[in-house]
Order: structure tokens, then C-alpha cells, then sequence
């Protein structure tokens, strides 16, 4: 390990309503690799994102190589040295690899691309890399893994000096996971520095030197990690003082009837062989880290994406899904992660979003019946408490918690006796969290169920009667309320990694 | 050898040509008409402006967008080009040349609205049609505007003939110069950084901004060429249309972007080829004066138009489900 | 309920009228009160009408020269006679667009017929003549002005019934000019002002059967005449192909050969006897272009000039004409020797291009309207209407034109650039 080249210090960034980056501090050493860890939402990208100058910090100083920068786009970033490899792949499929890699700095030859040169410096990149792909394939013949590879390399053909990977190996095979880490040890051994962000405990312990752990926007601790243990580090992520009273026992009888019942779903690689049940009136959580196959499972389960494999049984008779509306009808809600995207029609008033999953119940001779509507409407903005002005605000006026008010009518309108909430509390400040959560026990109490997907530890510890732990597409664990605890929530979460 | 195949196979253009010798052969088996020398120059003369047009609009297509603009647009240049000829004496080289720098005032504010502005661009350029097929229609004071003029030398540009009468020789050399355009166009597309970002805009736009590429010049440049290429349809449709008539073009324009489609341009951008835009306009040209010579009636030249366009967006949305598939498994 | 249909009813008529205002904002607009560009006509209007005058008087002699041209005409125009204005009235023109210069000259007419009688219009029209639904908006918003008197040339003559049913109601005088109605309903359209159209497609059938009558009766096959209609909706098309194939096939049956009618179904159906195409000696086949645009007039064109037993051709309005010269461009076929085995042309109206091919030789004759004299005399029909006067329909003729004759004082003025 060599001397320090980069230093963030108490670096501050706080956007509407969130403190996203409290007073934080992260340095990197030549030829070492820095894993950063932390929860989802821990602030981990939002620090690179300050870094590499696609945010502006509010507070604090970057110093790379002894001098004080300040980046304001990605772009003097990398020419200064700093080269960013994101989660999501920033590649043009279209175009061949070798001019994915020099796009925006191509070889001219006159007013010509010159082509052939671009290949050849690729090669000889790869080359240097141990990388097998041909420079002329194209982009998007490529598997994810091979594209992964070649964002590597053109963020490699930046003279760089620090180079980040944002969660590189979420999409690779073992094989693959295998080649990126001899190139990470490759790029070490010519000191480079390198961050290394994941959620994957054993591949932090077999390729990064040290670890720092960032917990709710705030910096926790840096640990060499050949000298701690992973229990150490998922004690560090999640030791947060827990604000709220976890759930000590469960509300739902152990004799509630099986309402809902799954068995072997299977739906691409992220959701492989899951089964569950539900009972009347239960909250069951869904816990895992990002990319653990929650979301599809529930998408899967709705019709939403089609599914390989796998029945449904509700109320104890089986029944075919294979579209959202076939969920409906059978009695299932899905409130959406995205609200603004999949949950609801922002630019319309509240009536219109609260009635439109059952219009077909308010239209009388071919129009539809106004006042049953506002009724209904009023009803509902009654019963949950909903904060708005009337019932013909715009819902894209409200605030995120009555927002997701106006979806739990749409589907408490349409009598869905299952209830899917996705992250129901994300983007919603803590008041109206209460309020959510208020509400979500009475809707179990009145004997609706409820499919709770969160990757809040304190908000499946808070409403869960039961918690079904998911990882890589899997399930791996189930717990009663009043066995679960963090840690061994944590420990299921990462169990299946290799 | 069997790859080598399976390849030509796959590539749409070569289906395309296909599809032109079938349509040759159909008509030529069922109208004697159309075995004439006479009917390839007709045919030829009538889609030289299609052509050119379909080349200028390949590129807003292939980033994505569309420039409905190009029909209206090309038809209001020729009329105040044909204009200034008529009533002020313009020279027509000086007039041609005023066309094409019509064009590229249309399209640069094409450009301003879609990138600057971000108009979506088949909204942008909806409100340009309007706009050029209104000052189009305000041409009207001048009887006859065209480039035209008795014993001039504007006609020999596409079509040189020798001799009179009906023994003349005609020699349609506006297809050369297509020909021509075709291949610059096909090299600036594959091997100039103009077509490079193009193709990058259409693909992942996002992705382009992020590689430090001005995403706004680039795109504005689009449609410029798009509005160049329309007023150089505008010398061309001077060319064969005896009068031009004020206030029309619109829809001329689908018979380009079909043409576009039908070449292979992907329906949501990022590949395209200008060879391809060729053949996929034979291909409407050939439905379009190629139907009446075997007796269809030429509601049936829309319909059949239709359908061929289908056939070939399915093709393109079957190639990529295909590579999907053969990517994940 | 009733909220929501009241509410419903206002939506629309909000929409119409907006859409309306784009319509007329994009089309041409032509006003009396504007341009110095309208100068020159109006140094013009000085004379003209004299010259007009004069043509009126002559016009019974130039009929009994002109044999050819059937049916008399001047009936209606005397009623026009000392007429005045009792205000300054402001009359709204709706024209079928303003594509052709065959409109210019007819608002070339209305405005001489404005400098006399003191009144006022102002001329609009949709883009191209097939923008059905743009005019009957144009016609909509006029209404909603509450004008003394509408002029309309109507591009589709069944989609206007509604606005002018509303005409009749508000106790708008209609006056139709270029194109009559035939089922307006009763209390609308007080005049008819327009070319008697079976009659015009009569003379161009004649003067072309003269043109090719010895070809025909030396035929030992099968030959052909072609005839290309712009559309099979306006009235004024559909009586002009109706009256030539239907005049066609009289004359060449009074020298004893079969004929058959092909092509366009409405044609086809609609003429007296449409023969049986494998036997008869002369096929007359009817082509009717997808859109009303010169290009494909001459696709049409062209297909029909390929064919080897092509004799004649004729395009029956100035669109159609030009689709057909077009059509000539490469084929070269057209000329005025029928027995040399030139392709004999027949055209519509006038315009610079279809005067050139009939000086040079290309185009055999045509037949023109006086579209100069219908704007001029809808405007004193309007006047009048105005005033409260009865009207009697006035008819105007069509007139054969060809090399010879073209610069005779009793065409040229009727030939418009």
C-alpha cells in the first residue's frame, strides 16, 4: 500500500428533505483496493457521485494528489484520473466494442474515423487486461458480463490513477467475478487505487484491503480487512440505534387461514424456485439487499413479468395470473416501488387515481357516475387520513405519504384483500412513515394480508409478522417476528453469495 | 459458407433487393407496359426526390426522431425558388442553390426546437410542416413558379437527352448522381464522427452524453442535413412535376419515412443504412408507379404500402428478439 | 346530465371553432382590402370588363362558329342587368383552394365585380382540394359571421349538406359557383353559378372524336381511349367524365363500332352502357389517382399511355391535364397527327403549362371554363341575393381552345396563366 492520493473530508450534501452525506470522510491509497460499504441508501454512490462531479458538495474538501479539486462533471474527472465504472452500463449497443471504447476521442484520419486503429489500441488493451472479446463485436451482442468487461477497459484507457466500480460484479457469473478480480489485482499491482463497492461480504474479504463502513449518510469506521470478520462489518452496517420498537410478537393468529399460497415460483434468474404462504391478516416482510429478487417475485406473483414455472393458490384454490389484470381480479393490489411511474397518474386529480382500477363500477348508461365517485373518493380520503385540499387536487401536488394514501385507495377501492406494498415508505419523510405504518397495521387488523417488500432492517423489524429473506433470486430463510434480529437477518441476506 | 449465408440472409437490405426483383418480375410478367425503357425513366424521374428526401430523413430516424417537415418543406422551397426565377429573374443556379439553404434554415430550426428546446421531435416537426406548407401556400400570387424554363439547361441535371421528339435517347443520369449521394452519405453515416454520434444518439443517448459528447450540436446537425436533403429534393421534384402547387407536400413525406422503414432503419433508432433507405424507396416507388401499370386501382397502392411497411418493421423487431434471446441463453 | 351534455356541446363547438381558426390561419387568404400587388388588377379591371361586355355580345355568333359547342349559356346574365348594391356588403368566398391559377382568375373576376358594384369578399380556401373537412370548417366559421351571402365552391358536395342546412335556417343566401350542389336542401343555394359540365365534357369528347374518328373506323383491333378524372366525389368532375365518355360513346356508335367502358368503378357504373370490354372495338378506360395531386395523375397517365392501342387521352380538369403531359415526358406518344399514330390529348382549363403543349403541338386541344366570369358574375348574384332580389341558376359554357383558335378575342381572355 502505498501513499494516500485521495482524500474526501467531511464532505456534506443534503438534497430536499434528505440528509444524504453527513460530514464524511474516505481516503484512498495507491495500490490498494477500498471496498465501501453500507446498507442500501447508506449514501455510498451519492459519495462517488460527489467525487467524480455529477453532484456538487454542499461542504467539506477533496485533496487528490495534494492539491484541493473540484470537478464539475464527469468528464474533468476522468481527465484528471478519476474514472468511474457505474452500476448501470453506460454503453451504446449499437456501435462495435472497440468504438464504445474510444467514443467521444476517436482516432481521426482526416475527416475518417480511423476504425482499424480503434481495434488495434483495444486489442492491445485487452491484451494488456486478459480480456477475450473480439473489438469489432457489437456492443449489444455482448453478455451483460462481457459488456461489464469493456466498461472496465475503457475506463482503463483513461490514463487513470483512482478508479471506482460501483457494484461491478451485481450482474456477472462466478466466471466471470473470477476474471474482474485478476484484473483488479492486476491494476493494484500498478498501483493504482481502486474503491470497491459491494454488498457482497465474501468477495470483500477476498479482494480489498481495507473497508469502510457508511451507515444512514454518515461515516462509521475503516477497517483493514485481513483483521476483521464479517460479523464485524455487518455490525458496523446495520448497529444503527434503533428509533422505532421492533415488533416483539406477531398480531396474526397462528390458525389465520392460508389466504394466499405460493409454490415454486420461477421467473428468470432473480426469482428461482420461491414458495411462500400468507395468512389472513399478516404483514409479511420481504427483506434482502438490492438485486435479491424481491421486487420480481411480486412482479411475478402480479403478472406483471411472465413467469417459467410455478402456482398460485388463493384461499386454497389454485388460479391462473399471467397478467395484472388477472391479479386484480383474484383480488391482489400491487403498490408499486415507483410510484410516479407504475402507482399512479400524477397529472390527474385524486378521484380519477383513486377510481381507476374498478371505473368500470361507476359508469352508469355510458358515462360515469360523478358523485358515486367523489363518494368513494371521500370515503377513503376519511378513512386513511389523506392530506389534500380536496378531492380534485392533482395528485402530483401531494406529498409522497398522501401520494402513497391515494394508491392504498385505488386498490381499497377495488376490494383487493391482498395488499402488495413495494418499498411503501421510500422518498417519504418520517412522520408520514408513521402514518403508513399506522395504517398498514389497521388495513392487517381489519383482516386484510399484506406483502411487505422494504430494505429498511427497522421497518421489516417494526411491521412484520413474519419475514421471508431473499438473496440472488432465492429464498433463504423464513423467521417468525419473534426470533428475527438484525444481524441474523443480515447473515440470510448474504448467505448465498459466493 | 452456410454463415456467410445465413448472414446475407439476415441482413434486411438483402431481403429488400429481393423484394425489388420480385416486384420487377411480377409486373413485368403482367404488363407488357412496363417492360419499356420509358417506364424505368418515369419510374426513375418520380423517385429521385423521394430518394433524396428518404437519405436526408434516414438520420433523424436513425437517432430516433423523425422530420415530418421534409414533404411541405420540400415543396414550399421549389415555389420560392420557382418564384424568384418567374417573377425576379433569379438565376436557377443561384435559385437551386437558395433551395438547399432553405432547407437547412428549416432544419436548423429543427434542430433548435428538438435539441435545445426538447420538443418532442415528431411534435417539432409537425409544427415546421405546418409552417412551410402555409408559406407555401402564400406562393400563389405567382403563376407557375418552377425552376423550369424552355431550353434551359435545369432539366439535363437528372435526365440528358439527345435528339427530339420521339426518337430522342434519354439517358436518366439523376440516378448516377443518386448512386453517388447514396454512397457519400453511407460513408459519412459509417466512418465519420457525425454519423458515428448519430448512431450513438439513437442508441443510448444517455450513455453518448456521458462520453463527453455534445449530444446538442450533434443532434441539431441532424436535422440539418435532413432539411438539406429536402431542399435538394426540391431541385429534383422542380425537375419532374410540371407545375408545383402551392399549398401541397403533405404526405409526401411517409412515402420517404416508409421508405426509410422499409430499408432497415431501426423503428426506435440506433441502426440504419443509407444503402438500405435506397432500396426501401425503390420499393415504395415501385408500388407507387408500379400498381397502376398492372390494372390495380391505386387505393390499392396505399393498402399494399401498408402492409409491406409492417412486414418490414416485424422483421426488425423479430431480429432483435431474436439477438435478446440468443444473448441471455 | 343535462350539465354534462351542455358541457359536452360547448367542448365541441370550443374545438371546432378553434380548429377552424388554425384552418384559416394556415390557408391562403385573399382580400380585397389588401395588397398594392392588387394594383395591377386593378388597372386591368378597368378595361376588362368592357372587353367582357363585348364578349358577352359576341358570344351567340361565336356559338354559331363554334358548332361544336352545344347548349346555350346567356340565359341567366341578363337578370345581372343595372344592379346596385343598397350597402356595402362584405361577402365570405370559400373556394376549393387556391392550387391552381384556375382560382386566381376566378377571384381576378370577383374583384372587378367588387370595383363595380362597391361590395366587398374575402376569398379563403383549404390547402388542396381534398381537404373536404378543412373546408367545411372554413364554411362553418363564415356562417358563424352572419354574412348577407355565402360563395362556395364545394370540394365534396354531399360533406357541405349540414352547413348549408344551416344556411337555410339562418336565412344565409348561398350562391355556388364552379360546382352546383345537387341535393342542398331547399332555401339554401339561390344560384348556381357554374360551367354546365356535361356539356363541357361533351365538347371535349366531339372535338376529340373528330380528331380520331378515321383511326377508329381504320382500327382492325381493338383501340383505346383513355380519360383521367382527379377524383369520382366532386360533382363538376363527375358530370365532365360522365359527359365525355357518355358523348364518346354516342358518336362512336352512331358510325357503328361496340365500345366498353373500364376502369374507375363509380365511372364505369354510373355512364349509359358499359359495353363488354373483350369484344368491343374502342375500350374507353377511366383513371381516378388515390390523391388529387399532378404526380399521380400521371402515374396514372402513364400507365395508360404504355399501352400499345392507345389512341386518345383525355384529363378533365387542369391536374389531370398536366398529370397527363407529364405522363408524355418520357413516353413522348402525344401529338395532333392521329393518322401518323400520334396519341391525341385532350386537356381542362388552361394554366401556362397546358397552353405551351397545345402551341407546341403536344396537346391536341382543350377545353376551357371562364372561371373569370363566374367569380364576376357570383358576386352580382350575391349582390343581389342581398338585396332580396330573385335569382335564376347561370350556366357558363365551356369552350374548346386549340392551336388555331387560341388567340381569337372571343378565348384568349378566358385562357388564364
Amino acid at each position: 500500500m502505498g501513499e494516500v492520493i485521495l482524500t474526501m473530508q467531511d464532505i456534506d450534501k443534503s438534497f430536499p428533505g434528505v440528509h444524504a452525506l453527513d460530514h464524511v470522510h474516505f481516503d484512498v491509497r495507491r495500490g490498494e483496493v477500498h471496498a465501501l460499504m453500507g446498507e442500501n441508501g447508506a449514501g455510498k454512490s451519492t459519495l462517488m457521485k460527489v467525487l467524480t462531479g455529477i453532484y456538487t458538495k454542499d461542504l467539506g474538501s477533496i485533496i487528490y494528489e495534494g492539491k484541493e479539486v473540484e470537478f464539475h462533471n464527469t468528464r474533468e474527472a476522468q481527465d484528471a484520473g478519476i474514472v468511474i465504472v457505474h452500476q448501470e452500463l453506460n454503453m451504446v449497443g449499437d456501435l462495435t466494442v472497440a468504438q464504445n471504447i474510444f467514443i467521444g476521442r476517436e482516432f481521426m484520419k482526416g475527416f475518417r474515423i480511423d476504425d482499424r486503429r480503434m481495434i488495434e489500441e483495444s486489442k492491445k488493451l485487452f491484451d494488456e487486461l486478459h480480456i477475450d472479446i473480439d473489438p469489432s463485436t457489437k456492443m449489444s451482442d455482448l453478455t451483460v458480463g462481457k459488456q461489464q468487461m469493456c466498461e472496465i477497459a475503457k475506463a482503463i484507457s483513461h490514463e487513470c490513477k483512482v478508479i471506482i466500480f460501483d457494484e461491478p460484479s451485481a450482474a456477472l457469473t462466478e466466471k466471470e467475478i473470477e476474471d474482474l478480480f485478476v484484473i483488479i489485482r492486476d491494476l493494484r499491482e500498478k498501483q493504482l487505487g481502486i474503491v470497491y463497492i459491494s454488498h457482497r461480504m465474501d468477495e470483500i474479504k477476498v479482494i480489498t484491503d481495507r473497508v469502510t463502513v457508511m451507515r444512514d449518510g454518515t461515516y462509521v469506521g475503516t477497517l483493514i480487512t485481513k483483521d476483521c470478520s464479517k460479523e464485524d462489518i455487518i455490525n458496523m452496517m446495520v448497529g444503527r440505534v434503533i428509533y422505532e420498537e421492533p415488533k416483539t410478537k406477531s398480531m396474526c393468529p397462528p390458525d389465520a387461514p392460508v389466504v394466499l399460497r405460493v409454490e415454486h415460483l420461477n421467473a428468470g434468474k432473480m426469482v428461482q424456485d420461491v414458495s411462500f404462504e400468507l395468512r389472513r391478516g399478516e404483514i409479511l416482510g420481504f427483506s434482502g439487499l438490492m438485486g435479491a429478487g424481491r421486487t420480481e417475485t411480486a412482479r411475478a406473483l402480479f403478472g406483471a413479468d411472465p413467469k417459467q414455472s410455478g402456482d398460485i393458490y388463493i384461499n386454497g384454490s389454485k388460479v391462473e395470473i399471467n397478467s395484472p389484470q388477472d391479479a386484480v381480479n383474484a383480488g391482489i393490489g400491487y403498490l408499486s416501488e415507483d410510484r410516479k411511474r407504475y402507482g399512479l397518474v400524477v397529472q390527474k386529480s385524486v378521484i380519477q387515481n383513486s377510481t381507476m382500477a374498478c371505473l368500470e363500477e361507476y359508469i352508469s348508461g355510458g358515462f360515469i357516475n360523478k358523485k358515486k365517485e367523489r363518494d368513494v373518493t371521500e370515503k377513503y380520503i376519511a378513512e386513511l387520513a389523506t392530506k389534500t385540499p380536496s378531492a380534485e387536487q392533482l395528485v402530483v401536488n401531494l406529498s409522497g405519504g398522501n401520494q402513497q394514501k391515494v394508491v392504498i385507495a385505488k386498490w381499497l377501492a377495488k376490494n383487493c384483500d391482498i395488499l402488495i406494498f413495494d418499498e411503501p415508505t421510500r422518498g417519504i419523510d418520517v412522520g408520514a412513515k408513521n402514518e403508513i405504518y399506522k395504517l398498514m397495521s389497521s388495513l392487517a387488523a381489519q383482516g386484510k394480508s399484506i406483502i411487505m417488500i422494504s430494505s429498511e432492517m427497522t421497518e421489516i423489524l417494526r411491521m412484520s409478522d413474519r419475514i421471508v429473506i431473499m438473496c440472488e433470486g432465492k429464498k433463504t430463510g423464513e423467521l417468525g417476528i419473534e426470533e428475527a434480529t438484525q444481524e441474523l437477518i443480515m447473515d440470510k441476506a448474504t448467505r448465498n453469495i459466493a | 459458407m452456410i454463415k456467410k449465408k445465413s448472414k446475407l440472409l439476415a441482413d434486411q437490405r438483402f431481403i429488400v433487393l429481393l423484394v425489388i426483383l420480385g416486384l420487377i418480375i411480377v409486373y413485368m410478367i403482367f404488363s407488357q407496359e412496363f417492360r419499356k425503357y420509358s417506364s424505368v425513366l418515369s419510374m426513375l424521374d418520380f423517385s429521385y426526390y423521394d430518394v433524396l428526401m428518404a437519405v436526408g430523413v434516414t438520420f433523424p430516424l436513425i437517432t430516433g426522431g423523425v422530420d415530418l417537415s421534409i414533404g411541405t418543406g420540400m415543396v414550399c422551397y421549389s415555389l420560392l425558388a420557382g418564384t424568384l426565377v418567374r417573377n425576379y429573374n433569379c438565376p436557377v443556379i443561384v435559385a437551386m442553390l437558395l433551395c438547399v439553404i432553405f432547407g437547412m434554415c428549416i432544419g436548423l430550426l429543427n434542430g433548435v426546437l428538438v435539441s435545445v428546446m426538447d420538443l418532442p421531435p415528431f411534435l417539432a416537426t409537425l409544427c415546421t410542416c405546418m409552417i412551410t406548407r402555409g408559406i407555401g401556400s402564400m406562393m400563389t400570387a405567382t403563376p407557375w413558379p418552377t425552376l423550369k424554363q424552355p431550353g434551359g439547361w435545369f432539366h439535363s441535371i437528372f435526365k440528358l437527352t439527345f435528339g427530339s421528339g420521339r426518337s430522342a435517347t434519354k439517358l436518366p443520369i439523376g440516378f448516377l448522381w443518386m448512386i453517388l449521394i447514396v454512397l457519400l452519405m453511407e460513408f459519412i453515416l459509417n466512418h465519420t464522427k457525425f454519423g458515428r454520434y448519430t448512431i450513438a444518439i439513437g442508441s443510448n443517448k444517455e450513455a453518448t452524453l456521458l462520453s463527453g459528447i455534445s449530444v446538442k450540436k450533434y443532434h441539431i446537425a441532424v436535422y440539418v442535413v435532413s432539411g438539406l436533403f429536402a431542399g435538394l429534393a426540391a431541385i429534383a421534384y422542380s425537375a419532374v412535376v410540371p407545375t408545383v402547387q402551392p399549398g401541397t407536400g403533405a404526405g409526401l413525406e411517409l412515402d420517404a419515412i416508409g421508405g426509410v422503414f422499409v430499408g432497415g432503419v431501426s423503428a426506435t433508432g440506433g441502426y440504419g443504412s443509407v444503402i438500405g433507405t435506397l432500396l426501401g424507396v425503390m420499393v415504395i416507388v415501385l408500388l407507387k408507379t408500379g400498381l397502376p401499370y398492372i390494372g390495380l386501382q391505386s387505393n390499392w397502392q396505399q393498402i399494399i404500402t401498408g402492409f409491406v411497411l409492417i412486414g418490414a418493421v416485424l422483421i426488425d423487431i423479430i431480429k432483435k428478439r431474436r439477438a435478446a434471446s440468443s444473448r441471455t441463453s | 346530465m343535462k350539465k354534462k351534455i351542455l358541457s359536452m356541446v360547448l367542448s365541441t363547438a370550443l374545438m371546432a371553432s378553434v380548429l377552424a381558426g388554425c384552418g384559416s390561419a394556415a390557408a391562403p387568404t385573399a382580400d380585397t382590402s389588401a395588397p398594392a400587388a392588387e394594383e395591377k388588377a386593378e388597372e386591368k379591371a378597368e378595361e376588362k370588363p368592357a372587353e367582357e361586355e363585348a364578349e358577352e355580345e359576341a358570344e351567340p355568333e361565336a356559338e354559331t362558329a363554334e358548332t361544336k359547342d352545344g347548349g346555350s349559356a346567356t340565359g341567366g346574365t341578363a337578370q345581372f342587368e343595372g344592379v346596385k348594391a343598397k350597402e356595402a356588403y362584405n361577402f365570405p368566398i370559400i373556394v376549393k383552394s387556391f392550387q391552381s391559377t384556375y382560382w386566381q382568375a376566378a377571384i381576378k373576376g370577383m374583384d372587378m365585380a367588387a370595383e363595380e358594384l362597391g361590395v366587398t369578399y374575402s376569398a379563403q380556401g383549404p390547402n388542396s382540394e381534398s381537404d373536404i373537412a378543412d373546408q367545411v370548417n372554413m364554411i362553418n366559421s363564415a356562417i358563424n359571421g352572419k354574412p348577407a351571402g355565402l360563395g362556395l365552391a364545394a370540394c365534396d358536395t354531399s360533406s357541405v349538406l349540414d352547413s348549408l342546412k344551416t344556411c337555410a335556417e339562418q336565412g344565409i343566401p348561398v350562391v355556388a359557383f364552379d360546382t352546383g350542389v345537387a341535393d342542398a336542401p331547399e332555401g339554401s343555394i339561390v344560384c348556381t353559378v357554374a360551367t354546365d359540365n356535361t356539356q363541357a365534357g361533351e365538347v371535349a369528347a366531339e372535338n376529340m372524336y373528330a380528331a380520331i374518328k378515321d383511326v377508329i373506323a381504320a382500327a382492325d383491333a381493338q383501340v383505346r381511349i383513355g380519360e383521367v378524372n382527379q377524383d369520382a366525389t366532386a360533382l363538376n368532375i363527375q358530370q365532365r367524365g360522365l359527359g365525355f365518355v357518355n358523348k364518346m360513346i354516342e358518336l362512336i356508335t352512331a358510325d357503328g363500332k361496340t365500345v366498353a367502358v373500364t376502369g374507375n368503378e363509380f365511372y364505369v357504373n354510373k355512364c349509359k352502357d358499359k359495353g363488354d370490354e373483350a369484344s368491343a372495338d374502342v375500350v374507353i378506360e377511366v383513371r381516378v389517382p388515390a390523391q388529387t395531386t399532378v404526380e399521380l395523375c400521371s402515374t396514372e397517365a402513364q400507365a395508360v399511355l404504355s399501352k400499345e392501342d392507345t389512341i386518345a387521352i383525355f384529363g378533365s380538369n387542369q391536374t389531370a391535364a398536366e398529370g397527363v403531359l407529364a405522363a408524355d415526358a418520357n413516353l413522348s406518344v402525344l401529338g395532333t397527327d392521329a393518322a401518323a399514330g400520334d396519341v391525341i390529348a385532350v386537356g381542362f382549363d388552361a394554366g401556362s403549362t397546358i397552353k405551351g403543349a397545345i402551341s407546341d403541338g403536344t396537346m391536341y386541344g382543350a377545353v376551357t371554363q371562364s372561371p373569370l366570369m363566374m367569380g364576376y358574375y357570383t358576386l352580382y348574384a350575391l349582390t343581389m341575393a342581398a338585396n332580396g332580389d330573385a335569382l335564376e341558376d347561370v350556366p357558363t359554357d365551356g369552350y374548346w381552345y386549340d392551336a388555331n383558335n387560341m388567340g381569337d378575342d372571343t378565348i384568349a381572355p378566358n385562357l388564364y396563366d
